[in-house]
């Protein structure tokens, strides 16, 4: 265990949750997220990871178990005072409103009275979008999009930011961008986030992990403990090799199923 | 933002410029200073109040047409898609046909404004399921309900040949010429209350138009929000059709032009679209009335004569995908 997790931002105690009585969609699910965490979150289609998330920022209420927030039950806690500690972001940010950049980023505020510290143009520099602030968000790509409403969160203020698979549909340059935009974050702002993601390879940059199927956790901790043959296998019900590099880099093979 | 004040300036002085011309203009231009009794009889107990229904209903159709589209994200809302015109005019219809006179030339405004609440309360009630209003629901809803409404109404309408139902339903389909000072300060408490009720939530309706999920995250309520958003528009519908019937275009694409202009921030579409609304209405009133004197032409019309081209052109030039 890291010593950043001392500081236990959220926490899931063996939560579950269904729609209806028949299909759980999460199963017992324990989970503590420490301040200036960057966890990654794995799991096949349909495994659960968006409802994790969804959980875990609220929208959703468990069916059992407790989800805390500073020590204090999630639920408990009034939509504005919520808003200024955790941030969410879904995977579709199709927005077909004309909204401009500045517009967007400016909703951050909207938990507040008083502005927080982060202005508009400070969080748009830190996300490189300066000058783009009269743009209009649908003549935007993909990956400014994403940045743009990384720029909202960062009005917001939240120290833990849950973002649902950031990287889906990205090239993989804006894709290494955002990883590396989302690392600054953490390390200059000490901003927890828990990102779903499904690319392997990408998971085995980070430094904490965490995989599930079927709604319970598989495993969490270091990729290299975590991202194993074996462990692949019984999430996504598929062979692989992961390749160790003489560099302590790695990647995934995809061997004879490729 | 020096130039979006200016804008904004423009937008605030339009309407009270409007308002000021069509009572001067009209089949007979009037100088107020230079009036007869006659010239001032008609300015005041014809033209005022009648302009200022124009404005007030051009207000509530800017206003919720804007309000409408963003709960239901949908760019082709516009504020009779949920039905309740079609129910305020079979209220009214059906009142006429009973032989309601009981409040006079009021009657049927008022019938037509019971028969909105009535049925905006039935779309709210089958657009709810699970704790909240449902975009989706809603608007099936008033799309179901709008034509049941219809068929009803051209039922009744084909079997009678009252001729007060026959005026009546000649109202329904846009008429200012019925506007008096008795209906100015219920028209003024109910687009009144309903335009603050909108604007009171504007930073969430821009939450809304996002999704839930950001409305959620923002720090709204996402059901909550939409559901005094759905009755401001339910009050400023009701309150439009029992001022002068239904007339198109403005709850559609007024709000649209003016996105073109100040932007999407609901903070300032929502009084932007009512004013330039009001005044659209105003000016389609005082040509509707001044071009085939003593004819006069539907107002819904004239503004839709106005304005369609005009948004075409808007759309081509500016080269926005406007929602």
């Amino acid at each position: 265990m890291s010593s950043a997790s001392d500081q236990r931002i959220l926490e899931l105690r063996s939560v579950s949750f269904s729609y209806t009585r028949q299909r759980s969609l999460i199963r017992g699910l324990s989970l503590s997220v420490g301040e200036g965490e960057f966890i990654g979150l794995l799991g096949a289609n349909g495994s659960g990871k968006s409802t994790i998330l969804k959980l875990g920022s609220g929208i959703l209420r468990p069916s059992e178990g407790d989800i805390l927030l500073w020590s204090k039950p999630l639920h408990t806690y009034h939509n504005r005072d919520r808003a200024k500690l955790i941030s969410y972001l879904p995977q579709t940010l199709d927005i077909a409103v004309p909204f401009t950049v500045r517009e967007l980023v400016g909703m951050g505020l909207y938990p507040y009275d008083i502005p927080p510290a982060m202005s508009v143009d400070s969080a748009l520099e830190m996300v490189g979008l300066e000058g783009m602030a009269s743009a209009y968000l649908t003549d935007l790509s993909g990956g400014e999009k994403r940045r743009t409403f990384i720029a909202m969160t960062l009005v917001q203020g939240a120290g833990l930011l849950m973002l649902d698979e950031p990287l889906a549909n990205l090239d993989i340059k804006y894709q290494i961008e955002l990883v590396r935009l989302l690392k600054t974050l953490r390390n200059e702002k000490n901003i927890s986030i828990i990102m779903a993601l499904h690319d392997i390879n990408v998971a085995l940059q980070f430094s904490k992990v965490m995989l599930v199927k079927d709604g319970a956790m598989l495993g969490i901790g270091r990729p290299e403990d975590i991202l194993t043959d074996s462990l692949i296998k019984d999430a996504f019900d598929v062979r692989v090799n992961i390749v160790r590099q003489a560099d302590g880099g790695s990647y995934i093979h995809y061997g004879d199923n490729a | 933002m020096k130039n979006m004040k200016l804008k904004i300036m423009v937008i605030i002085c339009i309407p009270v410029l409007v308002f000021g011309l069509s009572l001067v203009a009209g089949p007979k231009m009037i100088n107020p200073f230079s009036a007869d009794a006659i010239s001032r009889e008609i300015l005041f107990s014809i033209r005022a109040p009648r302009s200022l229904v124009a404005l007030l209903m051009g207000m509530a159709l800017g206003a919720s047409g804007t309000v409408l589209q963003g709960i239901l994200k949908n760019p082709l809302a516009d504020p009779y898609i949920l039905g309740i015109s079609s129910g305020a005019s079979l209220a009214a219809a059906l009142g006429i046909m009973a032989g309601a006179a009981f409040l006079g030339t009021f009657t049927i405004p008022l019938l037509a404004f019971i028969g909105a609440l009535i049925t905006g309360s039935i779309v709210g009630i089958m657009g709810w399921k699970r704790g909240g209003l449902w975009p989706e629901r809603l608007l099936l809803a008033g799309v179901g309900l709008s034509f049941l409404f219809s068929a009803l109404l051209m039922l009744f309408m084909s079997i009678s040949n009252d001729e007060g139902l026959r005026r009546a339903m000649l109202w329904i389909f846009g008429d200012l010429s019925m506007s008096e000072w008795t209906k100015i300060p219920y028209g003024l408490v109910f687009v009144g209350v309903g335009i603050l009720m909108a604007l009171s939530r504007a930073k969430a309706l821009n939450a809304l138009i996002l999704g839930d999920e950001f409305a959620h995250s923002l720090g709204f309520s996402p059901h909550r929000e939409r559901f005094i958003l759905f009755v401001s528009v339910g009050l400023l519908t009701a309150a439009s059709v029992s001022l002068g019937g239904m007339i198109g275009f403005i709850g559609l694409l007024v709000p649209h032009i003016i996105r073109f202009f100040i932007g999407s921030d609901s903070r300032l579409l929502i009084p932007c679209s009512a004013l330039i609304g009001g005044a659209l209405l105003c000016v389609a009133d005082m040509i509707s009335k001044s071009v085939l004197p003593p004819m006069e032409l539907p107002a819904g019309i004239v503004t839709a004569i106005i304005g369609s081209p005009y948004f075409l052109y808007l759309l081509r030039r500016k080269n926005v995908l406007s929602i």
